[in-house]
Formats: C-alpha cells, structure tokens, sequence
C-alpha cells in the first residue's frame, strides 16, 4: 500500500494525536519567566487536538459506515502487524473530544493551581501535553497494537505526574504502585491483543467492529463463544480484560488510584477522574460489540463492576480527605460503567417482541462522570489551595470562597444524582438496564438494584454533609469529628487568589458543571451533541433522551415505574444518612496493603533468591549448569531412548585403525593420571604429553594444518605454565581428598558428552541449505575456482583449510585475531611492565 | 636463563625457524601452512632466541614493542578487507591472479596472502607480547 | 574411529570438569586448558572416520593438487576421498584463541592471588559477596 497516497483524514488525526505533545515540547524552548506565553502554547496545542477531531466527526458521521472504518494506513512495521491508521468512530471520536476538550480546561487550570511558578509550568505543561498524546492515541488508534503502544505510554506519564513532587519520597511509592498495578495489566492487554490477532489476523478495531447495521460480528461465535479453558478467544478477552479493569482500578485493583491522589489536583482532576482511568472502561466498550456473544461476559463484568461500585461508595463517605472522597466515588463510578457494560451482553424482549441489548445510551454514562467529577476535583484542590482539602476543616467556608462553593455544591448535586442534571436520566437508565436484566439473569437483578440503591445512597449522603458542611449549615461536618487529614502539599504555591488567573481555580470546573445542567434541563441540546456518537439507543420512550418533564408526564399517566421508585428510595435514604452522625470517621481502605504486601513478598523472595543463587563461589555455578545441562540430556535420552543406536553402530567400527586406538589410550592415559598427581611440574609435563597425544590424533585425522598448529601451541603453552606457576605461590592446602560427588559429575558429563560427539557425528547432515551440499563438500568444490553457486568466484588455493580460514570464513577469523588482541591487551594491562630502577 | 648451548644452538637455528617460518606462511594457500601456524612458528623462534641471548641483547635486535605488531596485523587484515569494499566488491573478496615471472615461471597468487600476514603478525605479537610480559614478571 | 574418539572426548571432557569443580585455581586452569582439546576432539570427530569406507588406508589430507577438484573428487564427491575442511578450520582458530584465553585466565589468576593471597576458590567466594543492602 505504499505507493497510495495518504488521505488527508489520516494525517488529520496524527496530527490531533501528536498536537499536545508538540505544544508541550515546544514550551521547553520558551525562557522560564513567559508563563502567559506557555500557557497559551499550551493551549493552542490541545484546542487543535479537538479541532480537528471535531472536524473530522463534523465530515464523516462517526456512527455511519464510513465512520467506523478507519482511515488509510500510513505504514509503520508493516511486519508486526502495527501501522498508523486511525479511527474515529462514536467511542473514539467522543472520548478524543473529550480528552482533547478537558485539556483546554486543566490548562487553564493549571495556571491557577500552580500560580506564577515558572519552574513548575515549565515541567508541567509538556508532561500533560504527552499523557493528552497518549490518551488520544488510546482511543484514536485503529491498529490495535497502537493502542497498547499508546496506552503503556499513558502509564509512563501517569507514573511522572503522581510522583510530580519528586523529594516526596510517598508520592514516588505512590507513583511506582500506580505504575506497577497498569503496567501489568497493559502486559495483559498485549497478551490478549496477540492471542486475538494471532487467532484471527484481525489486527485493527475497525476489521474488530461490526460494520454498521450488522447486528452480530461473531464469525467465530460457533467455534469460541463457549466456556472452555482451551478457547483462544476466551483467553484473548480475558486478558484484555485483565488490562482494562487494572487501568479503570477494579476491585481488587482499585488501589492506585487513591494512591495517585498524591498528584497535584490538575492531574487528579485529569487524568484520574475524567480521562485516563476511563481508558478501562473504554476498552471495554470496543471490546463489547463482540465480546458480548461470550458467555461469561455478563458472570465476570457485571459483579466486578457492581462489586467495585458498592464496596468504592461505602468507603468514600467514610472519608475525609476531599480529595481521597472523590477518588474513591471515582472507583464507584467506574464499576458501575462497568457495570453498565456487562449488561449489554444481556437481551431485553419487549411487549412488541423487539429484542435489543438492555445497554442504552453509553455515551452519555461517559460523558456524565467526566462533567461532574473533574469539577468536584477542581474545586477541592482550590479549596486546598485557599483553606484545606479536609473536610471537617471546611465548616462556613462558603462565607469566604461563595463561587468555589457553589460550584462544589453543584457539580455534588450532579454526583448525588439529583433531577436537573442529566446526572439524573443517566442514572435512570442504569436503573432500567438492571431492571430489564430480570429476563435474563432471574432474580439476581434484585441484588443489582440493591447495590445501585446503595451506591446512590451514599453518593446522595456526600453531597448533602459537602453542602451543610460549607454552608455551615447543622448537620455538616465539624473539626472535632477526627484528627485533620494530611496538608495539602501544594501551599507553598503563591497563587493569585483574585484576578483573571486567580479565578482560573474555579472556572473551568464552572464550565464543566454547566454541561450537567444543561443537558438536565434541555436534554435536547445533550442530545444533540452527544447523539451522534451514540451506537446504543435500544428502548422504546428512550430514543430521545428522556427530559425530567417527560418522566414525571409519564409517572403521572402510568405511575412510577420501578426505576423510578427506586431512585427516590435511594434519594430519601441519602437524604437521611447524611445528617445521621453515622459513618463521619475516616476508615483505612484494606486494599490499600495489597501492593506494599505483595512487594514486600517480592523484594524478600528475590533476596532469598538471590543469596540461594549468587554465592560467589565459582563451584556452585558449574555445579547448576552442570546440573541443568545433564537434566536436559537425561530428558531427551528418556525421550527417545533410541540415542543409543548410534554408540553400538560406533563401537562396532572401532577398532579400523589400531594407530589411532594406541593414540587414543596415550590421551586417556596422561588425562587420567593429571589429576591423581601433586608435583606442579609433573602436572605441566603431564599436560605436555596430553598435547603431543593429540597432535598425533590431529595426524591420524589428516589434518597437518592442525597438527603443526598444535605443536606449536604445545611448545608455547608448556612455557606460559611454567612461568605462571613461578608468579604463583605454592598451595598452602594439601589436603586433596577426592570427593565422590567430583567424580561423579565427572563421569556423567564425560559420558553425556563422548555420547553427544558419536550421535552429532554420526547423524546425517541436512543438505538444504547449501543447495544439496555438505558444507565441507562445497568448500572443497570452491577452494580453487568458483562456480555459478558463489557467482564464479574461487579461493584462488590448494589448501581449503587455509582458504576457509582466509576466505570464505574470513571476517570471521578478522573477529578472532581482534580476540587474541585484546587477550594481549589484557594481559599488558593487568600486568603492568615494571620500570627498572635504573631508568 | 641463557646457556651456553641454547645460545650457540639458537645462533644455528634461529635463521632456520624464521626461513621455515616464513616459507609456512607464503606456501599457506596452496600448502598446509597458513598464518596462524607461521605466526606460531614465529613466535617460538623469537622466544627461543630470548631464551638463548637473554633480554638486554634480545632487546636491542628486536627494539619493537609487541603491541606495535598486533596493531599493524589488525591493520593489515582489515585494510585487506576494505580496499575490494572501496572498488565495489564485498568486505574481504580475495584478488586471484597468477604472477608471470621471467624465463616462463609462474606465480599463483591471491590477495588474501596479505590477509594471512595480518594474522601472523597479530598471533606472533600476541604469543610473544605475553610471554615477554611473564618472564619479566619472573625476572624482576 | 569415531568411538575411539568419543571416548577420548568422554575421558577428557571429564577429568576437566573433575579439575573445574576442585578447590584451588591451577588445577581450575589446568581443567580449562584440557577442556579445549576436548572440545577440539570433539569438533574433529564430526568429520567422520578418516579410513576410507574399504578399509584401505586413510582418506586424504584436505588439499587439493594445483587446483584440481575433479582429480580429489575423482568421479564422486570430493569428501569420500578427502576429510572434511570445515571442522579443522574451526579448530586451527580454536587453538590460537585458546591459547590467547588461557594466557589471559592465568594472568587473572596470577592477579587475584596477589589482592587475595589465596589460591583457595572456596576462600575467593566468602569475600566481596554484595550484601543486599548494597545490591539494591
């Protein structure tokens, strides 16, 4: 496809892609002190980023055809299966806008949170710049293998900006948790993105997705769609799984992300509420359309993620760090998206038998967390920046900071669900999804709807004590309610507390929590859009996002329909536990041991480890690779016993040449008798003899070359021993027991090894890689002239050996005499020449 | 260490070695021989000379450092191998030809002979740079 | 031949190791240096049995005369006539390395007996272990 030239939607989104990282890097090159300016650059980077998004769903409909099938691939390591092609359909498309949109905010953001601190913008901004890079690769990628490129980078950045604070040596422990915890699972993502490309060639999300109109894309449903441990298809999604719920902090993985709260808040309000830990569940959204033909899709999905939602909703009311409250109804929200997910693989019949995936609306789910919990995150760094991030340290803050409070209070009253914010309608279809489930999974949706109830509950509880809380209102949280949460590590900003910047700490939070009530009031402007990205919209008296007048019309005609009922249970228990003084203490999360448990077992195991391996002693490392290579020769004799054939065969013909079998004993003979001798000097002659033995042998084997080359070594060799042991001192041990074990190891590597020589020697030799020929028969053929097989071109010598050596083998034998140079140079410099006294 | 019949013998020999020596290596295409063999062959004579004159006299009839010979062997044999690079060939392609020499005699000739040199004069500064180094160890 | 040669390979391929597992540092290096002829021996024994397959003498060096392939190959494949090549060339380099290699373990061994004092292997390996702390 090279000589294709490329689209112009291609390079489009590359460059949307790489326009975040571009500003960041160019920021670098700015002096320190133009703050304005590099917030502006910053700025440029990632409004381009969502321009051209924006233009390119604007031009192709990203639910349409055309707008699922990827653009033109720009080619890359066409061999691995990764190229550049990108992909903006309603999931990618929005989340790009999303990640791209939010950007322009935390920019601003970031200003105010930072204040005029050139040192820390000047990290800052391109570190952001990369993750938003990386984050739009993740969901813009159309191969899939570029998506987990994008997504380890995603790890990388998050990694840098937990650990922003790099002499904070619990936010790089922090920082190292998070990283661990997702790069694991992007290990899990790769496993199964090979599984699946292996299986089944498909290498790119968009030959992944049904094409539009197609109801099921499962070609391979007949073969895999079972349970079996044997099913490739099972294991690929399993493992991307694996991936996706570390990244979106699953229970048990949900961890991290309370740890990275360490992070300044820009970053929290970023990357660990709005974007990044969304990437889980957006995988799990590309991977639905097909995967939901599994079956155990719904029996893995849906209890993690309701397990995560209820267990993520207890522990945040019994918080008290703002900070550490959000992060955790973060976890909550997470799992029910999740949550959420799972049920689509579940069928809804209706009373005009139309069956469709109980899943509506998705999108919107996404779009809701982000637009009221990166608000949430902002105000509560502010309100560390201005007061404190503990909340019983808030009482009557509202009198001193009225415009952070009321955004707080009204992006919580998105978090509480309440009706006015399209909050409300998304967790109404939730609702119904778990209620319509009832066909399918029994009464198990009974306890879903339990878990949702007491999820809303909580989520209800934390608004109404954030709201009494400020206002100073009874009922709110009070100093004496528990010892003060940690400080805020970022007080030592100078932050502008009025001004154009100054309000920067809490406008962009304005914006966001504004979205929430405009699609709860005119759910019409929502829907416009945010329709276009949906693929989900299944129920009847759902096709237009319900506004509340419609559902109270359609209570007052039909009454309350179950969903409903259910909402304002959990609205009126909520309502009640939040001036109840239960629950108002700060709880340790368990969870929270799993990474410092499992890297203490790490570190202590590989101690172990490595005192049991690494001695020091040269003798327990021969004896293991002894050891390991005579396991592995037991086990291929045990294999094919047959290996015995050829020692027969030999033993047979062993007896053609008695000159050499007189040759032969002579090197028995002397090798034996070296190591039952004492004298240094017998020894040295011992091993003499031994060498002359062998240059005989090299005779008998016709070989002059190598017998004039041994003899030669011999001479040299017997003089370097003797001078060696004058330098040497003598052994101060005589005690030389022979050990049993010694001679045993011996004996089986001798054995193993003069086996080996026969079968090697005796096996005949594949031909085909030189054209039918030995090897030595071809370099006997071409010694002298060439033929049409080395392109007519000979040795020019008698002597093929010489000609190997210099020849056909000679950049080889260059190596080797680079070797006996610097064996010299070794020996010159370990041995340095001593000056005589004289000079 | 000097004898003084090592020291007389070596007067007759040392001549000798070198001339086999050297006829190892020049023969080494066409003949058992060779680069390493004449290097080897090389190194024992220059040893056995040392062993018979002992170093001061060695010294002054051989004043180079072995380490000069290493590095002009590696030089030879990889210049060998890139002057057919620079005419278009490939690393190291051997240049056949046969020499015509006077009242009709004939030399056969490859270009890898210089290659060979290399090699000696790498094993024989090698060989000898060692051992010259311990036996001053042993004599200081 | 070639058992002959397997049991010289199997005889000294085990006394080196022997040497290699005792405790002093000569008969380690004495190990070393018969290690190398046995696998030299080893390698060579891959050219086959150097008696023709008659039984009538041994097969010829591997040189050809002026050039001549067709007069070694003499109707067949020149390998039926003349030992394999190959193997000896491996081990022509084999030696000189080996000797190079040998050289360069005894000038180790000469150093380290000088720092150490000992020629002990068991001695050698108590000192300088890292302990974790440092390796961490």
């Amino acid at each position: 496809m090279p000589d294709q030239p490329v689209p112009v939607s291609s390079v489009m989104l590359m460059t949307a892609v790489f326009a975040p990282v571009a500003a960041g890097i160019i920021t670098l090159f700015l002096p320190r002190k133009r703050t304005t300016l590099r917030v502006l650059i910053s700025l440029a980077g990632m409004a381009l980023a969502f321009g051209l998004v924006y233009a390119q769903v604007a031009q192709i409909a990203p639910t349409s055809a055309a707008g699922r099938a990827g653009t033109a691939v720009i080619p890359w390591i066409p061999v691995l299966n990764l190229n550049l092609a990108f992909l903006a359909d309603g999931l990618g498309g929005f989340f790009a806008l999303l990640v791209s949109g939010i950007g322009v905010l935390i920019v601003l953001y970031a200003r105010g949170y930072f204040g005029d601190e050139p040192d820390d913008l000047y990290r800052f901004y391109p570190t952001l710049g990369f993750f938003a890079t990386a984050m739009l690769g993740i969901v813009l990628a159309d191969y899939t293998l570029l998506t987990l490129l994008f997504w380890e980078m995603t790890s990388i950045s998050s990694f840098l900006l937990i650990g922003w604070d790099r002499y904070d040596k619990h936010a790089v422990k922090l920082a190292m948790q998070a990283f661990y915890t997702t790069g694991l699972g992007g290990l899990g993502l790769l496993g199964g993105i090979l599984l699946f490309g292996l299986e089944t060639d498909v290498w790119r999300w968009s030959e992944f997705l049904p094409a539009a109109g197609e109801d099921s894309p499962a070609w391979w449903l007949p073969e895999y769609g079972e349970i079996s441990w044997t099913n490739p298809m099972l294991g690929a999604f399993l493992l991307m799984f694996f991936g996706a719920a570390t990244k979106s902090a699953q229970f048990p993985f949900h961890y991290w992300l309370p740890g990275a709260m360490a992070a300044p808040t820009p970053v929290s309000a970023y990357l660990h509420s709005a974007t990044m830990v969304k990437a889980g569940v957006f995988l799990v959204a590309r991977l639905s359309p097909v995967f939901w033909a599994l079956d155990v899709w719904p029996w893995l999905v849906i209890p993690l993620g309701a397990i995560t939602m209820t267990m993520a909703a207890l522990i945040a009311i019994n918080q008290h760090d703002l900070k550490r409250i959000f992060a955790y109804t973060t976890v909550s929200q997470l799992g029910l998206l999740m949550c959420a997910l799972g049920l689509g693989a579940l069928k809804y019949t209706d009373h005009h038998n139309n069956s469709f995936s109980v899943i509506n609306w998705d999108i919107t789910q996404i779009a809701n967390h982000a637009f009221y919990k990166a608000p949430l995150f902002i105000i509560a760094g502010a309100l560390g920046h201005v007061a404190s991030r503990d909340i019983t340290q808030l009482n009557g803050v509202f009198k001193k900071q009225p415009a952070m409070c009321i955004t707080l209070i009204l992006a919580g009253f998105a978090l509480a669900g309440l009706p006015g914010s399209i909050s409300f309608q998304a967790k109404e279809l939730f609702l119904y999804a778990i209620y319509h489930s009832y066909q399918t999974i029994g009464s198990w949706w009974l306890i879903l709807m339990a878990a949702a109830i007491v999820t809303a509950v909580c989520n209800v509880a934390i608004f109404v004590r954030l709201t009494t809380t400020v206002l100073g209102l009874p009922g709110g949280m009070t100093a004496d309610m528990g010892c003060p949460a940690h400080d805020d590590h970022a007080h030592h900003h100078h932050v502008d507390a009025t001004g154009f910047w100054g309000s920067m700490m809490w406008v962009p939070a304005a914006v966001l929590v504004a979205f929430q009530f405009i699609g709860g009031i005119a759910p019409g402007v929502w829907e416009y859009f945010i329709r276009p990205f949906e693929t989900n919209i299944n129920y009847e008296g759902f096709q237009y996002l319900p506004s509340l007048g419609y559902i109270l019309a359609d209570t007052f005609k039909e009454g309350p329909s179950i969903p409903l009922i259910c909402s304002m249970i959990a609205i009126a228990c909520g309502l009640i536990l939040g001036f109840l003084p239960v629950f108002r203490g700060a709880i340790k999360d368990v969870c929270d041991q799993i990474y410092p448990t499992v890297y203490w077992l790490a570190v202590t195991g590989g101690r172990r480890a490595f005192m049991l391996v690494q001695t020091g002693n040269f003798r327990t490392y021969t004896v293991m690779v002894l050891g390991a290579f005579l396991i592995g020769f037991a086990g291929s004799v045990l294999r094919d016993p047959r290996i015995i054939d050829p020692v027969y065969e030999a033993m047979s013909r062993g007896g053609e040449f008695w000159p050499g079998i007189l040759l032969g004993a002579i090197i028995i003979v002397t090798a034996l008798a070296l190591p039952l001798t004492d004298s240094r000097v017998v020894r040295v002659l011992i091993l003499g003899a031994c060498g002359f033995a062998v240059v005989g042998m090299y005779l008998v084997y016709r070989a002059p070359d190598l017998a004039l080359t041994q003899l030669m070594f011999e001479i040299i060799s017997v003089l370097l021993f003797v001078l060696v042991l004058r330098l040497l001192p003598r052994d101060e041990s005589k005690s030389r027991v022979p050990r049993w074990w010694r001679g045993l190891i011996a004996a089986a590597m001798g054995i193993a090894f003069g086996w080996m020589t026969i079968v090697a020697a005796t096996t005949p030799r594949d031909h085909t890689l030189t054209e039918g020929l030995l090897l030595g028969e071809m370099f006997a053929r071409h010694s002298y002239k060439g033929t049409e097989l080395t392109a007519g071109r000979g040795g020019g010598g008698d002597n093929i050996v010489n000609v190997i050596l210099v020849d056909f083998r000679g950049f080889d034998t260059l190596g080797e005499i680079t070797v006996l140079a610097l064996a010299a140079l070794g020996v010159w410099s370990l041995i340095p020449r001593r000056r005589s006294p004289k000079v | 260490m000097t004898s003084l019949i090592l020291q007389t013998a070596s007067k007759l020999i040392v001549p000798l070695a070198l001339l086999f020596a050297a006829y190892m290596t020049l023969k080494g295409h066409n003949a058992p021989g060779g680069g390493f063999i004449g290097g080897l062959c090389f190194a024992v004579t220059l040893i056995l000379l040392r062993m018979g004159v002992g170093p001061e006299v060695f010294n002054r009839m051989v004043p180079l450092h072995p380490r000069v010979l290493v590095f002009v062997g590696l030089a030879v044999a990889f210049l060998t191998g890139l002057v057919p690079l620079l005419m278009g060939y490939p690393f190291l392609t051997s240049y056949v030809t046969d020499l015509q020499l006077p009242l009709g005699a004939s030399v056969h000739f490859a270009s890898a002979l210089f290659f060979d040199v290399g090699v000696l004069l790498v094993v024989v500064g090698t060989s000898v740079g060692m051992i010259l180094r311990l036996s001053q160890e042993v004599e200081a | 031949m070639t058992f002959v040669m397997a049991v010289c390979v199997a005889v000294v391929f085990g006394v080196s190791i022997y040497m290699l597992l005792g405790r002093e540092l000569k008969g380690l290096a004495m190990g070393v240096f018969l290690l190398g002829h046995a696998a030299n021996l080893c390698i060579l024994a891959q050219s086959g049995s150097p008696v023709l397959p008659d039984g009538e003498g041994l097969k010829a060096p591997p040189v050809l005369s002026h050039g001549d392939y067709e007069a070694a190959a003499h109707g067949g494949e020149a390998l039926s006539r003349m030992v394999d090549p190959l193997p000896q060339a491996l081990i022509l380099t084999a030696i000189v390395i080996s000797f190079a290699v040998m050289a360069f373990l005894l000038t180790l061994i000469i150093v380290s007996a000088r720092k150490t004092n000992t020629l002990d292997i068991n001695e050698l390996g108590k000192e300088q272990l890292p302990t974790p702390s440092q390796a961490h």
